[in-house]
């Protein structure tokens, strides 16, 4: 097996700046919430690659299905804040987010 | 993990699965279940701590991991106060649903005994998602939109905590192979190059500064406790933001201060960023109008003292910040629970709004002002004693500039609850006092408590100094 880790963090950095750019250009609220999706994807493929690399790829694999499985468990409650709050407000602006200030 | 304590951890989360079916139909068994579980745990876990045996042969004989047993102690009191109050403070009219509320609060108690008693970074970062998981659930239990914000703040910013969290374990499986502290220790006393160990604990680090609201990243921990449902806001503050944040932090300090010199900068940054969060929390709290937005930026403040302890990283100071920490749970609770009364009886926290409260409130005026000199740090109460270790382990270690300046805002910490106390409590009456009731004698008995258990903190200081020395800096530090 050639050692591909360059090219593994290569793209990691690639799709975590993609969902870092989906993050800082968006004021959709549910946008930003894709862009944190795909930064913690890169994160996951960092685990596996690391795996990989120091020949664990069984322990990365049980790391990353319980990752996967509490990152479901934390978008699913991050989305049904966002639902309420659409509910309430009416808006998914980001910058509609203002009543607590001083 | 300490399987020894695995039943604190266990309990909770089987009266959280039962609190749903048992009280389906009468609500209020709900909050009967969870007070008794608390309740339980606690007195079992007070057995051990306080056991004539344990206390003649000063700790040295305790059996258990003596930090993560103070740890559950605090998180069972905490937790009780919250819950037992909470059972008078959520009226018939409330819009929060008690079933839903106390199993999560017993879902986050189980959580938060996890994270104390767990000997890896991987199960640290599962509890630690769980507990936040309850706490978005929890910050929004009264449907209001101020919650909402707050929650969906906190969720902003912990994501991306998270995501440092896993960035940190890749590096370590990749540096160290291994994520439990002891190997780790093994790892660094091998004398192998640790330079990448030190990185992905440091990028670790990063992740739970986040979470615990250190200053360059404290913009959520205002809004999520200001908007929190009250008594949830005291929880919160309490000890849910401690132990997923500032525990943390405290535990890699342990190890980080194993690599000596090569973690030097790491410490420093650590230490940098309390002395700011001090800073910054202090002279921001005393421009507040809001009771829970000045106390939520008093919190920053002084969970910067226990991050000022951990970054200087000997024994004494690592023993002040893990003490403050205890003292820090107790005296925020009962300021944040006295904010949620009068909340309740006066129906307003602002404190523009509020004066004379001393005459229509005096338990909670009075209340206030022994948990707000415990945290200023006045002699015979428990915060000057952990505040006292925190400032001579700093003069001690050669951070002179930081020992005087933590002493300094200290005086400012005074200055700010003094502010608050002469706005809501002396002074005359305002049209929202004047109607004021203190709350039922019940709410009053969980902040009693605290103050009391304030009081003997300070009292019994011999003691306590003997537990943290045997049982935690004898064991775990060093």
């Amino acid at each position: 097996m050639t050692n591909s880790f360059a090219l593994d963090w290569y793209f990691i950095t690639l799709i975590f700046t993609a969902g870092l750019y989906c993050m800082l250009v968006s004021r959709n609220l549910l946008r930003q919430l894709i862009g944190l999706e795909i930064m913690s994807k890169s994160a996951l493929l960092g685990v596996i690659s690391a795996g990989a690399l120091t020949g664990n790829l069984a322990l990365a694999q049980a790391l990353i299905i319980t990752m996967i499985v509490i990152e479901v468990v934390i978008v699913a409650a991050g989305l049904s804040l966002l639902v309420k709050n659409y509910r309430l407000t009416n808006s998914i602006d980001i910058w509609s987010l203002d009543k607590l200030r001083g | 993990m300490t399987t020894g304590l695995l039943a604190y951890l266990l309990i909770p989360l089987f009266t959280a699965v039962l609190i749903p079916f048992a009280a389906r139909t009468r609500h209020r068994l709900a909050g009967v279940l969870a007070n008794v579980t608390l309740l339980a745990g606690l007195i079992n876990v007070s057995l051990t701590l306080f056991n004539p045996a344990n206390l003649a042969s000063a700790f040295s004989g305790l059996a258990e991991n003596g930090f993560a047993l103070l740890m559950i102690f605090v998180i069972y009191l905490v937790a009780l106060c919250v819950t037992f109050f909470s059972s008078y403070f959520i009226g018939n009219d409330s819009t929060v649903n008690r079933v839903p509320y106390y199993s999560l609060i017993l879902t986050s108690v189980s959580a938060m005994c996890g994270i104390v008693t767990t000997g890896d970074f991987f199960t640290l970062y599962i509890f630690v998602e769980v507990l936040a998981v309850t706490s978005f659930a929890l910050i929004t239990s009264d449907d209001g939109a101020k919650g909402l914000e707050g929650a969906i703040k906190y969720f902003l910013l912990t994501f991306p905590a998270s995501l440092f969290i896993i960035f940190g374990i890749a590096f370590l499986m990749l540096t160290a192979g291994t994520f439990s502290f002891e190997s780790l220790k093994v790892i660094i006393a091998s004398g192998l190059p640790v330079g990448g160990v030190v990185f992905a604990v440091s990028l670790i680090l990063l992740g739970f500064l986040i979470k615990s609201g250190v200053v360059p990243f404290h913009t959520w921990t205002p809004d999520a406790y200001e908007g929190a449902y009250a008594p949830v806001s005291a929880y919160l503050a309490g000890i849910v933001t401690k132990v997923s944040g500032v525990y943390a932090v405290i535990r890699i300090s342990m190890i980080l201060r194993l690599f000596e010199i090569k973690a030097y900068h790491t410490a420093e940054v650590l230490m940098f960023l309390g002395m700011l969060s001090i800073v910054v929390g202090a002279l921001a709290a005393l421009r507040q109008n809001e009771f829970k937005r000045m106390l939520a930026f008093s919190s920053i403040s002084q969970v910067g003292y226990i991050i000022l302890a951990a970054g200087m990283g000997t024994p004494l100071a690592l023993l002040g910040a893990v003490f403050h920490l205890v003292n820090h749970a107790t005296f925020k609770t009962v300021l944040f629970l006295n904010s949620a009364s009068l909340e309740k009886s006066a129906g307003t926290s602002d404190m523009n709004k509020l004066g004379g409260m001393e005459h229509s409130m005096p338990w909670t005026s009075w209340t206030s002002i022994v948990a707000l000199l415990s945290t200023a740090g006045v002699p015979p109460l428990s915060g000057f004693w952990s505040k006292l270790i925190i400032i001579i382990a700093l003069w001690d270690g050669g951070a002179k500039i930081y020992a005087v300046t933590a002493l300094l805002f200290s005086v400012v910490t005074l200055a700010y609850f003094m502010v608050m106390q002469r706005k809501v409590f002396f002074g005359k009456p305002t049209e929202a006092s004047r109607n004021a009731r203190e709350v039922r004698p019940a709410m009053l008995v969980p902040v009693v408590g605290m103050c009391l258990l304030i009081a003997a903190l300070g009292a019994f200081f011999p003691y306590i100094y003997a537990y943290l020395v045997e049982a935690i800096a004898a064991r775990t530090i060093l």
